[in-house]
């Protein structure tokens, strides 16, 4: 096993198995993984900042086993930040906060390819700072009727005055963020909300959306998964790499090119490799930057 | 493609060391049923409860006490028992190699499979073939889920399985429970000799079945047929929209929406 030591922000880190091939058939190594956070990391960090990091790691690569690991391993560096959390059964359990470039990449060289967040942060784990609609297709349904809900979301929040963002899952589907940054917002309140949303579609469109978890009722059509908007559930963070064939990430799409994207009908040009990612990201900035800072208020219907 | 692993870390004795991840052997198949309230169905959920104050106590006011005596506790806090908690093994030393036949079965707790992870086939197949002609099985010791385990890592079937133990003061004493010695006739003794003999067969285990649960399944299957199976209104709940208001209210925005789409 190969290993090298680097500093980083003034910390020494020892990186391992650089050359493994996390994704094989596209012959993308650690060092590339790791190469990919380090240039991503000023558009990733405030994303994480804060919040509960639940790691999913891929020792083998993405074409063999992975394990979801949420509290932060035991061996971390002394230096990493963590915070305590105490889950529902009374259990304690210390997460890992990734709050800069040096536990960044100490979390990617854990072949942590996939970094999954919740909607609150760590020290008001009740309070939701964003009301978030997961759009997954279901077998015979595809991203591109995901975009056309995400549309059709976008238009109804907008008459609510609530703006909303969107990113691709990286995977088959999109998210559709809305800001929302009031200490007084709960899960419950964004739950309520999301499901009551999920349902208008669902009745208004249905033959393209549900808003039925079970399989059975998915095919064809866009499950609009409200129930993330939940304390426990967790999200891939936005600019994370996915562990699929080949390292797509979770990029935040403009309004108008999601549009656009929708026009050309092609489901393949909504994914956005780890290259392209980088280069957009330092050209456009942050797109998902107001998820963080937007504060708006649930209406009261 | 993946299963998904307890543990992942590595075997190790002397100079060997293999990359290896834990894995479920048994699952319980046993039927499970939930309590419902007879009046609604409703599916019914545990709580804890203050005899004292007669109410339901919420999870950030419960904490862990010793009993000592009648009514009399020690009160120890979470940081507390993680102090004394063992760091949870990166590797499975095995510290001696025993004869599996000197391990009394009492002494089983729960089974794993240990599957070789990439770089570690060869020498898997090396050590489950060695231990399989030796009948030799591997103790070491092994943190799991907080817990301190003595395990045996063993060969079954061209894998290697590891069974946790318990440890030898868990094992309650049996001097009370063997008959004092009466005597007993040579004739009686080759008479049960004799009927044991006559009964000898392979241990083929695919041979019995859980008859209980199978009547169970049964029952389930002809009941589902024969009548509906009754709705929850919590379920229905969750399946269902929300306030009437906020429901009523959107839809009169959605309405707007298309008009202008």
């Amino acid at each position: 096993m190969s290993r090298k030591v680097v500093a980083i922000g003034g910390r020494r880190l020892s990186l391992s198995n650089l050359e493994k091939e996390l994704y094989p058939s596209y012959g993308f190594t650690k060092a590339h993984v790791l190469a990919y956070y380090r240039r991503i990391a000023p558009f990733i960090l405030p994303h994480l900042q804060d919040r509960a990091l639940t790691l999913k790691r891929y020792p083998e690569g993405v074409e063999d086993a992975f394990f979801f690991e949420k509290r932060c391993p035991s061996h971390h560096p002394a230096w990493a930040k963590t915070a305590e959390l105490r889950r529902e059964d009374g259990e304690r359990m210390t997460v890992c906060l990734v709050n800069d470039l040096e536990t960044l990449i100490w979390v990617a060289n854990l072949a942590s390819l996939e970094l999954h967040v919740p909607l609150a942060r760590a020290g008001s784990p009740e309070t939701s700072d964003a009301m978030v609609f997961d759009l997954d297709p279901g077998d015979e349904a595809d991203i591109l009727d995901c975009a056309r809900v995400a549309l059709i979301l976008r238009d109804l929040l907008s008459r609510l005055r609530l703006a909303s963002f969107v990113k691709t899952s990286g995977q088959k589907g999109l998210h559709v963020y809305v800001p929302l940054n009031c200490p007084e917002t709960t899960f419950e309140d964004t739950k309520t909300f999301s499901k009551a949303v999920a349902v208008i579609l669902q009745k208004n469109y249905p033959d393209l959306v549900t808003a039925r978890m079970a399989k059975e009722y998915r095919k064809g059509k866009v499950f609009i998964n409200w129930s993330q908007n939940d304390a426990k559930a967790t999200m891939i963070c936005v600019y994370s790499l996915r562990a699929r064939e080949k390292p797509f990430v979770s990029f935040p799409l403009e309004w108008r090119e999601l549009e656009r994207l929708a026009d050309q009908g092609d489901p393949e040009k909504f994914q956005v490799l780890h290259g392209e990612a980088v280069r957009r990201a330092e050209t456009t900035g942050d797109l998902f930057r107001e998820v963080l800072t937007k504060q708006q208020k649930l209406p009261n219907l | 493609m993946a299963v998904q692993g307890i543990w992942s870390g590595t075997i190790s004795f002397s100079l060997v060391a293999i990359p290896v991840q834990l894995v479920k052997a048994v699952a319980i198949g046993r039927v499970s049923f939930r309590l419902l309230h007879d009046k609604d169905y409703s599916p019914l959920a545990r709580r804890m409860f203050c005899p004292e104050q007669e109410k339901i106590v919420p999870p950030d006011e419960i904490i862990r006490g010793y009993e000592i005596g009648p009514d009399r506790y020690l009160p120890i806090t979470d940081e507390e028992l993680e102090s004394v908690s063992p760091e949870r093994s990166r590797t499975i030393e095995i510290v001696e190699f025993i004869d599996m036949n000197e391990v009394d079965p009492i002494y089983y707790d729960h089974p794993y499979y240990l599957v070789p992870l990439k770089g570690g086939e060869k020498a898997y197949r090396l050590l489950v073939e060695v231990m399989r002609r030796t009948n030799k099985a591997g103790l070491a010791k092994f943190v799991l889920a907080e817990r301190e385990y003595l395990v045996a890592v063993k060969s079954t079937e061209g894998a290697l399985t590891l069974i946790t133990l318990h440890y030898s003061d868990e094992v309650l004493p049996d001097e009370d429970i063997a008959p004092k010695e009466g005597k007993i006739t040579a004739e009686v003794k080759s008479g049960i000799k004799k009927s044991i003999k006559s009964m000898m067969a392979d241990f083929n285990p695919g041979k019995y079945a859980d008859e209980r649960r199978d009547k169970v399944m049964d029952l389930l299957k002809k009941k589902v047929k024969e009548k509906a199976p009754v709705a929850a209104p919590e379920v229905e709940k969750a399946e269902g929209e929300g306030p009437a208001d906020l429901i009523a209210a959107l839809e009169e925005i959605m309405r707007e929406v298309k008009k202008n789409r």
